[in-house]
């Protein structure tokens, strides 16, 4: 018997020994893969759910659509369109309920990509869309979907009557795969000619190779530190630049972010346009911040709370890690001791949107759109409870600035309300996530698009015929108007196209379908000219009656054509407001 | 007067003989049991690592080690005796999820880890001794409404009524132990009460009795360091669950809090990391374990040790 235990003991001793030193090093990790998984653009929105839940009461409709325009007659429904009237076959007028800047970059998402109007009626079935519907899409992009074969790969073949620059490759194909090591293999056997999301520990791998090349992927999000100055002693504003001053925020971008991924100078990633004018952030600079909590009357500092939700996001793929990190810093750099509180999802956006936690709080964003209002109006409007009681000078020139829709005009007014946002401190911006593609050495113009829209036909896979994309996932379905997902949206975007588009690896909106769209004096009327000669896949003439059935698809909840896939409707609901009101 | 001082010499000459061979009986039956050597001797080692935690740790267990020493996060463990090149820094249980040494925090978790156990044990024993006490010795009414009250609190899943009181309570270390010491009252309780009922019938209460010795006395001087063996033994054993209990309120975020080294919070933030980082679940998982081993094992040899029933083996 007692032999027996000290075998047992001996035994367990030594094996653990073995497990530890036969272990993998840390830095073989798939496990840490997770969070680059998440598109920024595509996923779903971070801070704020989309609005789109289903009720069980079902909705009334409130729309009217006679093929040539979709209206409702009032704005009570607290949506975005009034209407959309196709007001010739090459014009279609988009009027809003309210005044809205980022227009073209709502419009330029490509969950709203123009379908031929019959063929959205032709695949709408009683409770979804047909599995014509929903893998073979017809629309006007460079790529045609050729095959779909389920858990292997889809195959693309060129569009002959694509309207701009005939793809460089003739046949498109994507494949998946969720661990990024294969994926890595894949490439460096040559069967695949790039792919996306290149785990944390491969990056130096792919740049010690010659015939690899790597793409790292603008940041489209924000990890910030808040604080609320409705309670002490974060009301005094020297407190706050203290906290700005004083977290080394490169060391936390180092230690726990992916590549790619950088250090925020200001709130809004400076991808997009006007988001990176006004001063830079603070530097890390400790003294300077002591100095400043001795003159707020804290020279031994203070103790408080740091508050966070256990849940992994792009912006922030080490939660407990770098809330541990911060609360290390505060107390060496600050001597601010900060109990760590981890709060339900819920509850934690719930109490940090209405200002009720006293302390700090960890949160981030991801992009919506690529617009500078998505970031700032959302965070710092004058609504908004997030950080206490917002001083003026930082929502009033974002007021200023969400009137005028050319960027170079609205410049001036983001400058100051970054200069605001920098002088009174109500967060500390820490890092934008990043992430990366690998592509073959010989693959021109590689892509890793910050909304993850990388547009293949601009790719010439060094000659080849057949360009081999892996990603992480399949595609759930290819009918994106209703989709959220990242690996879906990517596929579409080969063969579907909306108004507008996005340069190649940048988030400014360039015209597709559209030749361009003009707001009025106070941008509540768009008027949009379409590009003439387009014809769809299936060889029908591309006007502005396709454009006014797309909507109506999406935003109309009465209209036959409204099935999709998963019937959600998440993004027309989130970013434009289903026409419709509560059922009694 | 002679005789009576002889008497008493007598009597306190038989008290010393008996209370010495007892102990040194128990010993003697303790030490014979290997299992409770090897149990007292790994507990040893733990008691002087929690002692001298300040001395023998290389690091301290808070400090970030980015920018002082060139080593990664979650580093697995570099021994120069085992090959690790000698110009890398010295980590025998690698790096943590926040660049810190992670054989220096799980030093300092033995101190956190033995004070969970004595401090929840300590408050459990005393509570439930007092209330097993009174319940024993009155009987009636008392008895019945302690111990009602003690089934209650049984007949909760133990792990489930400390979440929950914790959850009240909110999360922090002191609250678990408090609730883990709520937890373990029962046990503690009628443990107490059992030995109660059978001593306050011997002989010698009586006798304290028939000569006028208050409640308080009787119950005090008479009854309860007569009843005090099995609450040893069982006070031993619930040490190892008082850890275990801490440790998995811990891994739920509910017991110690970040940045304090503690094995199940340790444990708890780095579970997603067992296949990338198993040093950092494992070792933590093997420190809980051997601390409830060694309590488990002593406990055991206690027992038997203790069990009149079992003399004439010795």
């Amino acid at each position: 018997m007692n032999k027996k235990l000290f075998a047992l003991l001996s035994v367990l001793v030594l094996a653990s020994m073995i497990l530890v030193a036969c272990g993998p090093k840390p830095t073989d990790a798939p496990a840490t893969e997770a969070p680059m998984t998440e598109a920024p653009a595509t996923e779903v929105p971070a801070t704020e759910a989309p609005t789109a839940e289903p009720t069980p009461v079902p909705d009334v409709p409130i729309a009217t659509y006679d093929g040539t325009t979709l209206s409702v007659p009032d704005c009570d429904y607290g949506g975005w369109f009034k209407s959309i009237e196709a007001t010739d076959p090459s014009t279609v007028t988009f009027t809003l309920c309210k005044p809205d800047p980022a227009f073209i970059q709502k419009i330029a998402f490509s969950v709203f990509g123009i379908y031929p109007k019959e063929w959205l009626e032709a695949t709408a079935g009683e409770t979804g869309r047909t599995s014509e519907g929903l893998e073979k899409p017809v629309g006007t992009g460079p790529y045609m979907v050729s095959e779909w074969a389920r858990g292997d790969s889809i195959t693309f073949v060129a569009n002959p009557n694509y309207w701009g620059a005939a793809p460089e490759a003739e046949t498109l194909v994507f494949r998946w795969s969720t661990e990024s090591a294969a994926r890595l293999l894949e490439l460096q056997a040559g069967t695949i000619d790039g792919f996306d999301n290149v785990g944390p520990d491969d990056f130096a791998t792919i740049e010690g190779d010659s015939n690899l090349h790597l793409q790292i992927r603008p940041a489209l999000n924000i990890f910030y530190v808040g604080m609320t100055n409705t309670f002490p002693p974060f009301d005094d504003v020297r407190v706050r630049q203290a906290v700005a001053m004083g977290i080394d925020r490169q060391r936390i971008v180092d230690t726990f972010y992916p590549r790619g991924s950088e250090v925020a100078s200001h709130f809004t990633p400076c991808a997009i346009p006007n988001a990176c004018e006004g001063e830079a952030w603070y530097e890390f600079d400790p003294e300077a911040g002591r100095a400043l909590l001795a003159e707020a009357g804290y020279p031994d500092g203070f103790k408080t709370s740091l508050y966070y939700r256990d849940v992994v996001r792009g912006y922030l793929p080490q939660v407990g890690n770098v809330a541990q990190d911060i609360q290390a810093q505060l107390k060496e750099n600050l001597n601010i001791d900060a109990e760590i509180v981890v709060m339900e999802s819920g509850a934690f956006i719930e109490e940090s949107a209405a200002g009720r936690l006293n302390g700090f709080h960890l949160l981030g964003w991801g992009a919506d759109y690529p617009h500078v209002t998505n970031f700032l109006d959302y965070h710092f409007g004058k609504e908004v409870l997030q950080f206490g009681a917002l001083d003026p000078s930082i929502y009033e020139p974002l007021i200023e600035g969400a009137q005028i829709a050319d960027p170079v005009a609205a410049a001036p007014f983001y400058e100051q309300a970054n200069n605001a946002i920098r002088e009174l401190v109500p967060m500390v911006p820490i890092a934008h996530g990043g992430s990366a593609a690998a592509y073959r050495a010989d693959v021109t113009n590689p892509q890793a698009s910050p909304l993850t829209t990388e547009l293949f036909a601009f790719s010439d896979p060094g000659g080849r015929d057949v360009f081999v994309w892996m990603q992480n996932a399949e595609p759930i379905s290819m009918f994106c108007a209703d989709e959220t997902d990242g690996e879906s949206l990517r596929a579409c975007e080969q063969v579907i196209e909306a108004l507008y588009g996005f340069e190649p690896n940048s988030a400014v909106p360039v015209p597709h379908l559209a030749e361009s769209c003009v707001p009025n004096e106070d941008l509540t009327v768009w008027t949009c000219t379409l590009r003439q000669g387009v014809k769809f896949h299936d060889g029908s003439d591309f006007d502005s009656t396709d454009v006014v059935a797309t909507f109506n698809m999406g935003l109309n909840i009465g209209a036959p054509t409204h099935v999709g896939n998963t019937n959600l409707w998440d993004y027309y609901a989130y970013l434009w407001g289903l026409m419709s009101k509560p059922g009694e | 007067m002679n005789q009576e001082n002889k008497v008493a010499a007598l009597d306190a000459e038989a008290m010393s003989i008996k209370s010495v061979s007892l102990w040194r009986i128990t010993w003697r039956r303790l030490f014979r049991r290997r299992s409770a050597v090897v149990g007292m001797i790994i507990l040893g080692i733990l008691v002087v690592i929690a002692l001298t935690a300040q001395w023998i740790a290389p690091y301290d267990p808070l400090q970030v080690l980015i920018g002082i020493e060139p080593v990664k996060q979650r580093q697995a463990p570099c021994i120069h005796l085992f090959g690790c090149p000698e110009d890398q820094p010295q980590h025998i249980a690698g790096i943590d999820g926040n660049v810190r040494d992670e054989f220096s925090r799980l030093l300092y978790g033995t101190r956190v880890s033995l004070w969970i156990g004595l401090s929840t044990v300590t408050f459990a024993i005393v509570i439930g001794t007092i209330l097993g006490a009174l319940s024993g010795y009155f009987g009636g009414w008392v008895d019945n409404v302690i111990m009602r009250i003690m089934d209650v609190l049984l007949a909760f899943p133990s792990l489930l009524l400390a979440i929950a009181i914790v959850t009240v309570l909110g999360p922090g270390l002191t609250n678990a132990l408090l609730a883990i010491g709520i937890v373990s009252i029962p046990s503690y309780a009628r443990v107490v009460r059992a030995s109660v009922l059978s001593v306050r019938e011997m002989d010698y209460v009586s006798a304290t009795r028939a000569l006028g010795g208050s409640n308080f006395d009787i119950l005090f001087r008479r009854i309860l360091p007569n009843a005090m063996t099995p609450l040893i033994v069982q006070g031993t054993l619930g040490i190892a669950t008082a850890i275990l209990d801490a440790a998995a309120l811990s891994f739920l975020g509910l017991g110690a809090q970040p940045p304090m080294p503690e094995w199940g919070s340790m444990l708890g933030s780095e579970r997603n990391q067992v296949f990338t980082a198993p040093h950092l679940v494992f070792l933590p998982g093997f420190a809980i374990m051997l601390t409830v081993l060694s309590f488990n094992l002593l406990g055991d040899g206690l027992r038997d040790a203790l069990d009149p029933r079992l003399a004439h083996n010795t």
